[in-house]
């Protein structure tokens, strides 16, 4: 897939032309199925989240103001977060996420702040420096759109200590990313 | 006053509110909450860019399907059939008035920019008197206020912000239905001076048609379509 001209055509698609939308659906719209198929793993609901997904690029893109090469993760944010909200409008969920983050337990030690350091910036390298449950506890996240409940079932840990684990990998994370950046 | 470590602790639970949004961990209504903050919140709306470009990575691990054939179909019925009766949707077009409105009038540029249209009676049956148009973009480059006087044939701007100034070219663009965009210029580089609207296009600036201004290579695109990002866009109203 060529992501070069994806920026172009949203460009074009956000000054109402047809023709570009349906090149842009061309392009990338087996890669956002699929997400969608990941996500919701139902293919009846992909095809509707797919539609509602596509009628929302239509409207928003004239609220795309990004260079052109991040016009690619721009879209498939898009597509995860009406997934994720699909999701989670199936099973509300009784939610107290304020619990404290006290976010000097979570910060990374000296020996584990020297390994981040010594890791390359790209995401791969810095979740290797994880614990291998972590990371793909954080990978898992992402790809499924699981929820802090269902990663804490699927990892059979406390709901709070699935919090602490994919809070403090954030931090981690952010830090290996930054330093590499 | 916080202190210093006080507001890196606060930075910090920010980016972790950030990557467990962009991950997607939060419950429903966090994701509300988080997306009422994005709209205002510029730093936290910049962590969870970067978040989001990140982790794009992960992206990868999505192979790609085919939908289904009719798919796309069925999507341009859902948005071109009722545009086709006339019902041309507003809302989204005006959301990036949010912004717009958020601009402060302080920053008003003491640039007139003046379109001289020269209007011609004849060409067809004469439009409301005057038409406005707010032409906003979301990353604060540019907002005009558009005004078009039938009467007088004048469309005037006021440039109400400007910002991240490139040796670039403002190229504004008359979209008119679901017909692709016609270029109506390039506008002046100064902010002073006047532009013509071609006169086999006079006719088609009424109600209802939509301005958009591109950032376009210095001169204007070299395509005769919108190449660069679209910085301001907005409907035409009486």
């Amino acid at each position: 897939m060529e992501r070069d001209d994806i920026g172009g055509l949203l460009a074009r698609v956000a000054l109402k032309d047809r023709a570009a939308f349906s090149l842009l659906y061309g392009r990338i719209s087996a890669k956002l199925f699929a997400i969608c198929l990941r996500m919701l793993k139902d293919r009846g609901e992909a095809e509707e989240a797919l539609q509602d997904v596509f009628v929302k690029i239509w409207h928003k893109a004239g609220t795309y103001t990004g260079a052109g090469d991040d016009a690619y993760p721009w879209l498939c944010a898009i597509v995860r977060y009406h997934c994720i909200d699909r999701l989670r409008a199936r099973r509300p969920e009784g939610e107290d996420i304020e619990a404290a983050v006290d976010i000097a337990d979570l910060a990374p030690d000296p020996e584990e702040r020297a390994m981040l350091r010594s890791e390359g910036g790209r995401i791969d390298t810095c979740l290797e420096a994880l614990d291998p449950d972590r990371a793909l506890a954080v990978r898992q996240a992402y790809v499924e759109g699981l929820s802090y409940q269902e990663l804490a079932d699927h990892f059979a840990v406390p709901l709070n200590t699935m919090r602490t684990w994919l809070r403090r990998s954030l931090l981690k994370l952010r830090e290996c990313m930054d330093e590499h950046a | 006053m916080s202190t210093p470590d006080q507001s890196k602790g606060d930075r910090s639970r920010d980016e972790v509110l950030a990557g467990e949004y962009v991950l997607g961990v939060l419950g429903g209504s966090e994701r509300r909450q988080v997306e009422a903050r994005l709209r205002h919140d510029r730093q936290f709306a910049a962590m969870v860019k970067r978040w989001e470009e990140n982790l794009t990575q992960f992206n990868d691990d999505y192979a790609e399907a085919t939908p289904p054939d009719q798919l796309l179909a069925k999507i341009e019925d859902r948005l071109f059939a009722s545009a086709a009766t006339g019902a041309v949707s507003k809302g989204n077009l005006w959301n990036s008035l949010l912004l717009w409105r958020g601009l402060s009038f302080a920053s008003i540029a003491a640039l007139g920019l003046v379109v001289g249209l020269d209007y011609a009676e004849r060409i067809r049956p004469k439009p409301q008197a005057m038409l406005t148009a707010e032409l906003a973009g979301e990353n604060e480059a540019i907002a005009l206020h558009a005004r078009y006087d039938g009467s007088s044939g004048r469309l005037s701007f006021t440039p109400v912000a400007t910002g991240g100034a490139e040796q670039r070219s403002l190229e504004l663009w008359l979209v008119e239905g679901e017909q692709g965009p016609i270029s109506l210029g390039v506008l002046p580089q100064t902010g002073q001076g006047e532009l013509d609207v071609p006169e086999n296009l006079r006719a088609r600036l009424t109600q209802g048609v939509v301005l958009a201004v591109s950032l376009e290579p210095f001169g204007g695109s070299p395509t005769g379509q919108a190449t660069g990002p679209v910085v301001a866009l907005g409907e035409v109203r009486p």
